[in-house]
């Protein structure tokens, strides 16, 4: 019966795992891959679109966080555009060499040892410093999967703008003097949406609604 | 007797005297004119008192001012008596109305009286200072639907009832006040209803006197713009907090303030209070529609109205290497703010750069004017060049349609220079930018979602139903109470030697060995009992048991389970499930009863 019952929680998590996932609103024919992603960017590149070229970049850089050519051409397309790097802070740049995929499966790996320990405890054959060295161990793994998920958590609210310049403005209607204006390929992260437009938020801290048309999320919304 | 005729002489002389004077007063009337108060403002009136006395007690004729009204409220008829003669006197109550401000001169009704002075200020609505006496006209009340009390109306006019979403559309608001029924204006108007926005309204309004219904009104126009966020059917409704003056007094006066006039008339008896209400305009139905996604080209940017382009080049001619910069006009009206372009964005024998783009308005509102994009391009190539035309992509809201306009090709002659061997900048957007790491040759890996699996919503939900699962496991562990923990703690106490034995009798019990199962529970009955009885294991046969234990309770178990064990050593009989699991759990009891 034990048996049984870890048999199915072990297929609920593989197939969370696998095929759970729902797709992305608009995936491309065949899905995102980060390869494809990296030829797109670099293709835009030369066509002179820097603001597509960054979002399709960033999110090759979502599916491989450590590949460097991504990080490479990204960091020489923002110089040129005088756009500053995307540093990110220090806990990102230290998750960020692991795959997010890869971060799941530690999460699922260190829940069954966490699993594990616990409920043996009524086995009197599992000598005590197994148990806690397991609980210990899952506890890290999964630690670890929820830093990278902090980690990308703001990754997956930014968006990119693809128009040449995109007039900020002080409430969602196109009217009015713009408060200040976005370079094309600039970050900025969507706090929420209204009506057609979007209330980003600069890396310096300025915020204003922008024309939904003037930006790309990132992770495209459902 | 002297004295006497002297005395009558003196009375008659007075009598005479009397009798010319008071026949003087009673052929020349006599004017007394008095202007209160003597300062008002628009929308104010003040009270012209004209008292004549004599034997012609005529109704003066009214003075004409420009730009004063004067209107006769009512007259009062009285006797006087000066210097024994009885006089007729008749009051006029003349209600004096400005209809533009500024220091007006009442002329003398007779010669006997002093000309008046009456100074209007403008009007004194929030606060405004500022006030440009407009012509004077009638209103078309056709469209005007007055407040309750005929105080004050505001209307909305718009050009056009059936407009785009993005589209911006200039409308007027029009608030007029009745003279001397509003006291002042508390805000800007604002709309009803969150389906459109208003534009900036902090210009100060235009002003102009008019006649509605025959009263004069203070018009103030506000004009401004709109823009429906979504498309659907939304009646514009404007609304805008003012003051009004309401009278307080009894029924009866209040009829006569009715028949007799009015602001004047409440003022003259003082009983006003001041209200602030909210002055609603009519609902003016507007049909939004959305922008049609059938024939959109591309490049569309979201600009609707009417514009034309125009381009032009810096220079005719030039080095190849030098900048030059071209200019795209966009003139017309509507929503300048999207109006985009990116100009040319790959030209053959030509580096170009990200446009900027500067508005002029032409109108205060910002919906006439050009934009002008401006691009620097450089030749690289020596000759003679061609920059192709350009084009700029519109939704015409009167034809319903998305059109495109192009500008000429522009010819530049490039002559050569040193700076054609040498790129001037290394733009990424050139589209020759070098130092980009190569393409891959694989696609690589394919995911379905750019979202991380562990933010999938499938995933979590998954994750946290087992993590449930196991919390409820783990405490329902703990539930088993002190008793069922100590038990598991004794458990643990066994020497390693038992607590091996009755894992393997387990795995005897779940593979159904009944001989090696017997075989172990026997041999770990006999490793307890040795430890109670302080003897060798191998001491511990069936007739030591028969002679040591009880014929009842575990005692009896025990014989019964050394006796199964020979039967089933012997005779190798298939045993059942739970019988073996009935003996792990018997000798699981002894071994940690063993322990205490």
């Amino acid at each position: 019966m034990k048996a049984r019952c870890v048999l199915t929680a072990l297929g609920l998590v593989l197939w969370g795992c696998a095929g759970g996932a729902q797709p992305d609103a608009q995936p491309p024919p065949g899905g995102w891959s980060s390869a494809a992603l990296y030829n797109l960017g670099n293709a835009y590149v030369r066509a002179g679109k820097p603001g597509l070229a960054v979002l399709n970049y960033e999110r090759a850089r979502l599916l491989a966080p450590d590949d460097p050519d991504v990080e490479a051409n990204l960091i020489l397309l923002r110089r040129s555009l005088a756009l500053p790097a995307d540093s990110g802070s220090r806990m990102s740049r230290a998750v960020g060499v692991l795959s997010p995929t890869l971060a799941a499966w530690f999460g699922v790996v260190g829940w069954a040892l966490i699993a594990a320990a616990l409920l043996s405890g009524r086995s009197p054959t599992l000598p005590q410093w197994v148990r806690r060295t397991a609980g210990i161990a899952g506890a890290v793994l999964i630690g670890f999967t929820v830093a990278s998920g902090a980690a990308l958590w703001p990754k997956l609210h930014e968006a990119i703008v693809i128009a040449g310049a995109a007039p900020v403005r002080v409430s969602p209607a196109p009217l009015g003097d713009a408060l200040f204006t976005l370079k094309e390929a600039e970050a900025v992260t969507i706090a929420g949406e209204h009506e057609g437009f979007v209330l980003v938020r600069t890396a310096a801290g300025r915020t204003g609604w922008v024309w939904h048309a003037d930006l790309v999320p990132v992770v495209p919304r459902r | 007797m002297k004295t006497r005729h002297v005395d009558c002489g003196r009375l008659l002389a007075t009598f005479t005297a009397c009798l010319v004077a008071a026949s003087a007063l009673a052929a020349a009337p006599v004017f007394n004119e008095t202007l209160s108060p003597s300062q008002i403002s628009i929308g104010e009136s003040a009270e012209l008192r004209i008292k004549s006395s004599g034997a012609d007690t005529q109704r003066p004729k009214l003075p004409v001012v420009p730009g004063l009204e004067f209107r006769v409220v009512e007259q009062l008829q009285g006797v006087e008596l000066i210097h024994g003669a009885t006089l007729a006197t008749m009051t006029t109550v003349i209600r004096v109305t400005p209809q533009i401000a500024g220091t007006f001169v009442i002329p003398e009704i007779s010669s006997t009286a002093q000309p008046l002075i009456l100074r209007v200020n403008p009007a004194s609505f929030g606060g405004s200072s500022i006030m440009r006496p407009g012509i004077a006209g009638e209103t078309p009340t056709g469209d005007i639907r007055m407040m309750e009390d005929d105080s004050a109306f505001v209307r909305v006019l718009a050009d056009r009832r059936e407009v785009y979403v993005g589209e911006t559309v200039p409308i007027a608001i029009e608030l007029g006040v009745r003279a001397g029924a509003v006291s002042s204006l508390n805000g800007l108007p604002t709309l009803a209803g969150s389906d459109l926005t208003l534009n900036d309204l902090s210009r100060q309004p235009d002003r102009k006197e008019t006649v509605v219904n025959g009263e004069p009104f203070l018009l103030l126009t506000w004009h401004t713009l709109i823009a429906p966020v979504k498309p659907g059917d939304f009646p514009l409704i404007v609304e805008i907090p003012i003051t009004i003056q309401l009278s307080t007094k009894p029924r009866r006066e209040a009829l006569l303030e009715e028949q007799l006039g009015d602001p004047f008339m409440q003022r003259r008896f003082g009983k006003t209070v001041r209200k602030n209400i909210k002055a609603v305009s009519p609902a003016l139905d507007l049909t939004v529609g959305a922008l049609p996604l059938e024939g959109r080209p591309p490049e569309f940017s979201g600009a609707v109205g009417s514009f034309q382009i125009t381009s032009d080049i810096s220079s005719g001619t030039a080095a190849a290497g030098d900048p030059l910069t071209l200019k795209m006009h966009v003139t017309g009206s509507g929503n300048f703010d999207r109006v985009d372009s990116a100009m040319l964005v790959h030209v053959e024998h030509w580096k170009s750069y990200p446009p900027t783009s500067s508005f002029k308005s032409s109108d205060a509102l910002g919906f006439k004017g050009e934009k002008t994009f401006e691009q620097p391009v450089i030749a690289s190539a020596a000759g003679p060049q061609v920059l192709p035309a350009l084009s700029f992509t519109y939704f015409d809201p009167d034809a319903r349609r998305y059109e495109t306009v192009r500008t000429s090709p522009l010819s530049v002659v490039i002559s050569a220079s040193a700076a054609d061997a040498a790129p001037t900048a290394s733009s990424a957007t050139s589209g020759t930018s070098t130092g980009l790491r190569p393409d891959r040759s694989t696609p690589g890996v394919f995911a379905n979602s750019l979202v991380p699996l562990y933010l999938r919503p499938s995933f979590l939900a998954i994750e946290s139903l087992l993590t449930a699962v196991l919390a409820g496991a783990w405490f329902r562990q703990r539930a088993a109470g002190p008793a069922g923990r100590g038990a598991l703690l004794r458990e643990r106490g066994l020497p390693r030697s038992m607590r091996l034995a009755l894992t393997r009798m387990e795995e005897a019990a779940r593979t159904g060995d009944g001989v090696r199962f017997f075989a172990l529970a026997r041999r770990a009955l006999q490793e307890t009992l040795a430890v109670r009885w302080q003897v060798s294991a191998d001491q511990i046969t069936s007739a030591e048991v028969d002679v040591r234990l009880d014929r009842d309770g575990d005692g009896l178990e025990i014989r019964r389970l050394f006796a199964r064990a020979d039967e089933v050593a012997y005779a190798g009989e298939a045993i059942r499930s739970e019988e073996l699991t009935r003996w792990t759990e018997f000798v699981r009891r002894q071994a940690v009863a063993g322990l205490s």
